[in-house]
């Protein structure tokens, strides 16, 4: 029995060791080999290749089609459009690329844009005019369905187009010289060359797209004009880009992007903790007390908002006097405090960072005043105000804002509030079916201009989900659209700020967010920046 | 040696060929799998041919397209009462723009005329374009992300029942002792422990080294690139199976022991380990049979939980997703595949209790 007992120990003991081996033997060094789509094996030096994460399967690399962050997040390091952000500037100044320069006529209804003569494809094509004229015929086209059409809607019978009505002629877009492109647009519209930094607007090689089918967008059927170029897309796993020689800017000083597509952020922290990545995005909120105290660890203000909507039509919420003492009654610091991501408060409606932005504008937190106004309204000791409900999407944090702000109606106006969460895809489909009484919701900039905000509480916006409708201020948003004069801007849009959330309140700014990443120090000028704009060409690694 | 027999070893012997082959990072086992499955489906056409069960299997076959048809047909009936289309979301659409999407996906149509371009879509073997992976083949979806799931199914269900049977035979062959006892604290924990503490528990020992630093950076904490990479998700999900069999074996082989042909045996001298392994094992085999129907339908189509954790590439992930997508195609083509891989997993189990137990007949 001895003997045998010794046998198996030993060749247990043996196996334990070649096992262990065997694993140390496949850790391989820090460099990545990746499979080629034409079945060689590349290399991905270490001290070449950025590595990041990406929270899924980009949807899709059609530039024209895409519509969320991971794709974009791809295509802005794959393109380029007629304008683009100078990322080493705090305000994001707009700054030429494709285009060489634009001017407006006409009050700024009329835009005339000479593009760079100098730009090729990765293929070797030159860049014309007619690209960005092909790039925006496809984006309009009722056949290509983009859902990001209406980015071009400002432009003269454009909408007309997109749904059919007219033909592409009609179309205020015209070629007016060898590498000029004139735009006409349907009203002033003093923001017009920020459009053109979207990835919307990209222009586009239409033999590709015809060439490549449904998979124009896939490695070797691609082409591209910004300072990388596809080379893998194994989908569901892992994207290359790799350096475009070709770029008529300066080229990157990484050679490679290798972007792993991770959902879980536990993961991708595990995955930094273990040096496979180099930046992990978008930290979970309840980690992040401790997160914080890394040195790795990096935050940026965003031009995003989050805020809570009355739908006016329900009573008492189409008592204004009652949704100002809502709006009063929250303060907007405790729950800043409680999520720890060092968001902002915020009580207008222009985030912070953007032009428009007033730090006085709005209800401050006033519980006295509060339970003041609803008496006025009617409501007091004797008429207790009906249960509220608050209604918000599945999501923890979403849970915990919408606790303590239910706590605070509690203890500063005594109003009973119930909360219900709804899966996301359902909780929109009631947003739409307008059966909600207080609900939350964010808004996320798509230009840094202050109109992308103000246009989404205008009566007849498909955003605005509060039933709320005001002339005047439909009226002074339009206005301030058309308006190139900075300080008349700043003046339209404070009056009509201040009919938001100061006389009607039919929403309740809370915070501005923050994005919170963890950066490799070996990594030097990471794009960080209120657009979320993650071009990666200016990155540096450091040996 | 019959046909029979060979024709099994020969499907044993390919199978470890290429597990070796796939740990050992070849580029074969797309090949091999076309290979393993010629012989599975010969292997299975002998075994009925044999056993007079041709009319039975064909009746089966043909009830299991009839349930998957209604599955697909209620599937797609139901997606429709979901609240939500696929084209909500936070910044909602001008009217006129999801009036063009809609067209383009042909959502504008009555019901009855999609359902109908659905069915002759699948009649073509057509699954249709994903609406959220936009403009990508349901069809390219599966074949991308099910390969992965089955291979982490594979090894995962390999443990659960190398493990599992063993430990469910040793713990019921010392019933009630220490070792029965020890063995039973590990399956229950082993039912008990959700996935997604078992994996970071993992990772924490094993890539982290959290208590034991001499561990630190042993296995990769993610992905799925190498051998290396697989170990930790398939004990993950191959636990939990693990421990059922474990129990079941247990328990049915506990119930045996008392038969009579047992003491029989016993008395006429046959040795224990033969009884035990030879007669009692065989016999109680029937309840894991039965659950491994599901058990390995399940497993194979992926683990949201297992994938999420390690970021795996598999199927799993879309299986959850495109419903909170309502990506309708999607969920069609996921829902299909697992409920085909369901009614083919339960008919093999239904064969087997032929081969189990000579008494049960089929038909």
């Amino acid at each position: 029995m001895g003997r045998k007992l010794y046998v198996f120990v030993r060749s247990a003991v043996l196996f334990a060791v070649l096992l262990v081996f065997a694993v140390a033997c496949t850790r391989g060094g820090k460099d990545i080999e990746v499979d080629l789509p034409s079945g060689e094996k590349a290399v991905l030096k270490y001290n070449e290749t950025l590595r990041i994460m990406i929270s899924s399967e980009p949807p899709s690399l059609d530039w024209h089609r895409a519509t969320d962050t991971t794709s974009n997040l791809i295509t802005v390091n794959l393109m380029e459009g007629l304008a683009e952000y100078d990322l080493s500037d705090k305000d994001l100044k707009l700054i030429p690329a494709l285009a060489e320069k634009w001017e407006a006529s006409d009050n700024a209804r009329k835009w005339k844009i000479t593009v760079r003569q100098d730009v090729v494809w990765s293929d070797g094509v030159p860049f014309t005019v007619q690209h960005v004229v092909d790039g925006w015929k496809r984006l309009l086209s009722k056949e290509t369905a983009s859902e990001y059409a209406y980015f071009l809607f400002g432009i003269k019978n454009a909408k007309a187009f997109n749904e059919g009505k007219k033909s592409w002629d009609e179309v205020g877009v015209k070629i007016s010289g060898p590498n000029e492109l004139t735009v006409e647009l349907e009203k002033s519209m003093s923001y017009f060359p920020y459009l053109l930094t979207h990835h919307s607007t990209y222009p586009i090689r239409l033999d590709v797209v015809e060439k490549g089918g449904d998979r124009w967008t896939e490695p070797g059927n691609i082409v591209t004009l910004g300072p990388f170029t596809l080379k893998v897309w194994q989908h569901d796993r892992l994207i290359v880009l790799e350096r475009n020689e070709k770029y008529y800017g300066q080229k990157p000083q990484i050679k490679h992007i290798a972007a792993y597509m991770i959902q879980e952020q536990a993961t991708a922290i595990n995955l930094f903790d273990s040096g496979k990545l180099d930046s992990v995005h978008d930290l979970p909120s309840v980690e992040l007390r401790r997160l914080r105290q890394r040195k790795e660890f990096r935050e940026t203000s965003r031009l995003s908002i989050y805020y809570y909507g009355f739908n006016v039509a329900k009573p008492p919420l189409d008592n204004p006097l009652v949704r100002k003492a809502i709006a009063m009654a929250i303060d907007r610091q405790q729950i800043v405090q409680m999520l720890a991501g060092g968001q902002l408060p915020l009580t207008g409606w222009i985030p912070a960072g953007m032009f428009g932005y007033e730090a006085n504008r709005g209800v401050t937190f006033d519980p006295e005043k509060a339970r003041e106004l609803l008496k006025q309204a009617g409501y007091g000791p004797g008429t207790k105000l009906p249960k509220l409900e608050i209604r918000f999407n599945t999501n923890e944090d979403h849970q915990r804002i919408a606790e303590n702000i239910q706590a605070q109606l509690k203890q500063n106006l005594g109003i009973e509030v119930e909360l219900k969460n709804e899966e996301w895809k359902v909780y929109l489909n009631s947003l739409k079916s307008k059966t909600q009484q207080i609900f939350r919701l964010g808004w996320q900039a798509d230009y840094p201009d202050p109109d992308n905000f103000m246009s989404v509480m205008l009566s007849y916006s498909e955003n605005n989900h509060t039933n709320w409708k005001n002339a005047k201020y439909d009226e002074l948003v339009n206005k301030a659209a058309g308006t190139l004069d900075r300080d008349e801007r700043l003046r339209l849009y404070s009056e009509a700020q201040k009919i938001l959330v100061e006389d009607d309140v039919p929403v309740v700014p809370l915070y501005s967010t923050v994005k919170h990443v963890l950066i490799n120090p070996r990594v030097e000028n990471y794009p960080l920046n209120v657009m979320e704009v993650f071009s990666y060409k200016g990155v540096r690694l450091k040996d | 040696m019959t046909l029979g027999k060979i024709l099994g070893w020969g499907c044993v012997l390919i199978s470890l060929a290429g597990i070796a082959l796939d740990l050992a990072d070849l580029d074969l086992p797309r090949g091999y799998g076309w290979l393993l499955l010629g012989w599975g489906v010969a292997a299975a056409s002998y075994a009925v041919v044999r056993g007079h069960m041709v009319a039975y299997v064909t009746k089966r076959l043909l009830e299991a397209a009839f349930v998957v048809f209604m599955i697909a047909t209620l599937t797609f009936v139901l997606l429709r009462f979901l609240p939500g289309g696929p084209f909500d979301a936070e910044k909602a659409l001008p009217p006129e723009i999801k009036a063009n999407i809609e067209a383009k996906y042909g959502l504008d149509k009555p019901l009855g005329e999609q359902y109908l371009d659905y069915l002759m879509g699948l009649a073509r073997g057509d699954l249709g374009e994903s609406y959220k992976y936009i403009g990508r083949p349901v069809a390219d979806i599966i074949a991308e992300t099910l390969p992965v799931s089955f291979q982490l199914g594979v090894y995962s269900l390999l443990l659960a029942f190398l493990v599992g049977i063993p430990i469910g035979v040793l713990a019921a062959s010392r019933h009630n002792s220490v070792v029965d006892n020890a063995l039973m604290i590990f399956a229950i924990s082993g039912v008990a422990l959700p996935s997604f503490i078992v994996g970071p528990l993992l990772v924490m020992v094993f890539s982290f080294g959290i208590p034991f630093s001499a561990l630190t950076g042993l296995l990769p904490p993610a992905l799925w690139e190498s051998p290396v990479y697989y170990i930790m998700p398939v004990i993950t999900l191959g636990l939990r199976p693990a421990a059922i069999i474990a129990r079941l074996t247990r328990s049915s082989m506990l119930e045996v022991i008392q038969a009579d042909f047992v003491r029989t045996a016993r008395a006429k001298g046959v040795a224990w380990p033969v009884i035990l392994y030879k007669h009692v094992l065989k016999n109680s085999l029937i309840p894991v049979l039965t659950i491994s129907g599901p058990l390995v339908a399940g497993i194979l189509s992926g683990s949201f939980i297992v994938e999420i954790v390690f970021g795996i590439p598999g199927m799993g992930k879309h299986l959850v997703q495109s419903v909170t997508n309502r990506d309708y195609p999607l969920i069609l083509g996921m829902t299909l595949v697992f409920s085909t891989m369901l009614v083919i997993a339960n008919l093999i189990v239904d064969l087997l209790y032929t081969v189990v137990d000579p008494r049960i007949k089929l038909g």
